[in-house]
């Protein structure tokens, strides 16, 4: 049943009847996204070193702003003056904004959280600044993204205790203060965060909570922190399995291809992290069986493509040699990366949505090891995640 | 290459014809143009892509060696020359020395071999190794090997020294290319050096003009990759306009250095043909768009009336560039110049562009870039115009208004 408040729809295309991987189309006020789908990161309103007519090309549909950076610069009144983000970086299609609480906490090491929200020094002028689930929204609201996120009480994942409770508890209770808080239901969709650390019990705790809630989608959060891969993907699946079927499913900060094809078999429809573009400006790109340092002497008169197989701008014409000459020293080198890097995280996405249509998302999955782990290596937790949805790598 | 000036315009202005230059058998260059500047082989900022979206780009690149000649034997290897290489094979390329917008260290030429200064520090280049580099390289035209490591303050005995290198590098590579197929195909233009010495510079130009080169690049006033704005300065003028006398009328004339649009006027005055967008990518790196007005068909009274209507942001400053880091333009929604046809105009406003800046997103980079180039190739098109329809006076007039106070705008 949709949500009553809710600008968003999810059309699930196709299930996959193996694993818990189902493939759909999201429709959001911006654009109709084909999940499971990665979001690129553009921090600042900007993806570093693109102009959005290249995410266009891209077919990219979907990309992540962050509210700690865009509420600081340009901030939330100039937004507002501009008529939201989507004007002022001139993107028409869907955007999504965390809550700026994961950044506080993260970047800021006098940050302190209380019933109220989160105390933190203003790395700018030392004065003593608040974010409640109140302000987040309102930033949020004025930035103006198709899905916006609730604060959330994030605990570091390596951490353990009645910290980690309370934090699950106090969530749920800013989830509330955050529903009320926001003002654009018809066009901005909020999503809540399970929470719950690393035990099994509270995530689902915290979940069954969650989903008493009238919100059109469900955010799985404080992983991908430093906690063992083990945990990981057991708080996911069990996340996944507590989420109703017909709402999407995000996932966040996971952005690892091996990680991505796992989760997806888990469940998740929705992804953002900033490796691909980040690896891109250090001279890395992604390729089936990794990624290749481009500025290593070994691709110093290597004449191919990145990869011959690959779509995009950046492998129809420039040769690795080129890429090396250029790589970190220029910065035409990470618009070019970058575009190959998008363009891997968005061809690997649209592989599992057209398996999954095509009944054949557990043959995608093993040859998607197979290439990338080309002695079978496979990491031990990817084994057992996939045996856990009937997928056996071979 | 084939030259011919079409019309001399006021005594010393030339409207040229460039002709039969490398692929570009059935196509003609008129000048004074630009050759679109570019470093590591790419329009700094642009990739392939992002260069698509400027039009009526100039039909050569400009490839200076400094930081490409060390990647010589990898080109070598791919063998289909730097332009293929570097993905601007729907360009020409004119190898020069040393690059514009960068300073080379000073003192590290001397008889065998001229310094280039690239990623992984020196390379020492003598005559030989420059004759690979070429041959590996296959521009469609390249300025000699020379010394033009000299400025206003060098000594005598550095000019003229300079000025001896350059002859003999001249001549050791006009001997080397009677047996190199390759670099016969290429043009080859003289450099004509001297520093701030009548004496030398005579010398230079009359040496080079009797040797046997397709064109003239003129340098050595300036060692440190400044602005060049030392076209106030009279003995420059004067030193400039005196060796070009010397020069045959049938020869192009190539000065690539970052120029302010009144010293590209001045360039011309003197007689230069070719240049190159160095400037537009200064600016860019100083996070300024280029917003001064070169359409000298509106009568000036006009300009002035439309102006205090029309302008939303009154141009209080002076100088040729707006700087987008100012905390002025945070909120100003307009486009970089109103008007204006590029691809950045079209859709971005100055307030996103100085965000941009705020953050140091490497997008500011693309798009002032882009509108930037679009903005000086728009002059030097209306510059040619203005020579056609004998109007170059008033272009001067309408360009000298917006002089800048300041030096640095
Ligand atoms: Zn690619
Ligand atoms: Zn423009």
């Amino acid at each position: 049943m949709a949500a009553k408040h809710s600008a968003l729809s999810l059309k699930i295309l196709a299930e996959c009847p193996v694993t818990k991987a189902r493939a759909c189309e999201m429709k959001l006020p911006h654009a109709l996204v084909k999940t499971p789908v990665f979001m690129p990161v553009g921090t600042q309103g900007s993806l570093k070193g693109l102009v959005p007519d290249q995410l266009r090309d891209l077919d990219c549909r979907i990309i992540l702003g962050n509210t700690y950076h865009l509420g600081h610069r340009p901030g939330p009144e100039l937004l507002e003056k501009a008529g939201g983000l989507h004007s002022f970086m001139k993107w028409d299609r869907a955007l999504l904004t965390d809550s700026g609480g994961f950044q506080m906490v993260s970047l800021l090491k006098l940050a302190e959280i209380t019933e109220e929200g989160v105390k933190f020094q203003s790395p700018h002028d030392g004065s003593e600044m608040l974010l409640t689930p109140e302000h987040s929204i309102e930033i949020q609201n004025a930035i103006g993204a198709d899905i916006i996120m609730q604060l959330d009480d994030v605990v570091s994942s390596t951490v353990s205790g009645p910290r980690v409770e309370e934090a699950m508890h106090r969530t749920i209770r800013w989830l509330d203060r955050c529903i009320t808080a926001h003002k654009r239901p018809h066009d901005q969709n909020i999503f809540p965060i399970v929470q719950g650390g690393l035990d099994e019990n509270l995530r689902r705790q915290c979940a069954k909570e969650l989903i008493k809630r009238d919100v059109p989608g469900f955010a799985i959060g404080g992983l991908s922190g430093g906690e063992s891969k083990e945990h990981f993907w057991r708080m996911v699946t069990v996340s996944t399995d507590e989420l109703p079927n017909s709402k999407p499913r995000y996932l966040m900060g996971v952005g690892f291809a091996v990680d991505l094809v796992v989760c997806v078999a888990l469940g998740c429809d929705m992804f953002d992290c900033v490796f691909p573009t980040r690896t891109a400006r250090f001279g890395c790109a992604l390729v089936r069986t990794g990624q290749l340092n481009l500025k290593t002497k070994l691709f110093a008169k290597d004449f191919r493509p990145i990869d011959g197989d690959c779509k995009c701008s950046t492998c129809a014409k420039y040769t690795r040699a080129y890429l090396h000459t250029v790589a970190t020293n220029e910065t035409v080198a990470c618009t070019l990366l970058t575009v190959h890097n998008v363009a891997y995280q968005m061809s690997l996405m649209l592989a599992m949505h057209t398996s999954i249509i095509e009944q054949r998302f557990p043959e995608c999955v093993q040859k998607f090891f197979e290439d990338m782990f080309p002695e079978k290596n496979y990491p031990d937790w990817a084994v057992k995640a996939l045996a856990s949805v009937n997928i056996v790598l071979k | 290459m084939k030259f011919s000036v079409e019309k001399l315009v006021q005594g010393s202005c030339r409207l040229g014809v460039l002709r039969d230059v490398g692929k570009l058998k059935n196509q003609t260059v008129e000048t004074p143009f630009c050759l679109l500047y570019t470093r590591g082989g790419s329009v700094p900022n642009l990739s392939n892509d992002t260069l698509g979206y400027v039009q009526d780009l100039p039909p050569v690149a400009l490839m200076p060696l400094n930081v490409l000649a060390e990647h010589h034997e990898t080109v070598q290897e791919y063998g289909k020359g730097i332009a293929e290489f570097t993905v601007m094979k729907d360009f020409l390329v004119c190898c020069t020395m040393q690059d514009p917008c960068t300073a080379a260290p000073s003192g590290y030429n001397d008889k065998t071999s001229v310094a280039l200064w690239g990623r992984s520090g020196k390379m020492k280049v003598d005559p030989e190794l420059f004759v690979k580099v070429q041959e590996a390289f296959q521009p469609d035209w390249f300025q000699c090997l020379g010394d033009a490591d000299t400025c206003k303050t060098s000594s005598k005995k550095r000019t003229k020294k300079a000025v001896d290198n350059t002859l003999n590098f001249l001549d050791e590579i006009l001997s080397k290319r009677k047996s190199s197929q390759t670099l016969q195909k290429m043009a080859l233009f003289g450099s004509i050096g001297g520093g701030f010495s009548q004496f030398e510079r005579e010398r230079s130009a009359k040496e080079t003009v009797a040797r046997n080169v397709e064109g003239f690049a003129l340098e050595g006033f300036q060692n440190d990759g400044e602005e060049f704005c030392q076209f106030g300065d009279k003995d420059f003028v004067d030193i400039l306009s005196l060796t070009l006398k010397h020069l045959p009328e049938d020869k192009p004339r190539m000065m690539c250095a970052v120029l302010r649009p009144d010293v590209v006027l001045q360039a011309v005055r003197a007689g230069i043909d070719i240049f190159d967008t160095s400037y537009a990518y200064a600016a860019t790196e100083k996070g300024h768009a280029l917003v001064f007005d070169y359409n000298y068909h509106t009568p000036s009274e006009e300009v002035k009336d439309s102006d205090e209507t029309k302008m939303s942001t009154p141009a209080t400053e002076s100088g040729f560039t707006i700087n987008l880091g100012d905390k002025k333009y945070r909120d100003d929604f307009g486009p970089l110049l109103a008007g204006c046809k590029c691809f950045t105009c079209k859709t971005n406003t100055r307030a996103y562009i100085n965000h941009l800046n705020n953050v140091t997103e490497l997008q500011q980079g693309i798009l002032l870039m882009i509108h930037n180039l679009h903005h000086y190739l728009g002059f030097f098109s209306a510059l040619r115009q203005s020579l056609r329809e004998d109007k170059f006076d008033q272009l001067e007039a309408l360009i000298a208004q917006q002089k800048p106070h300041s030096p640095d705008r």
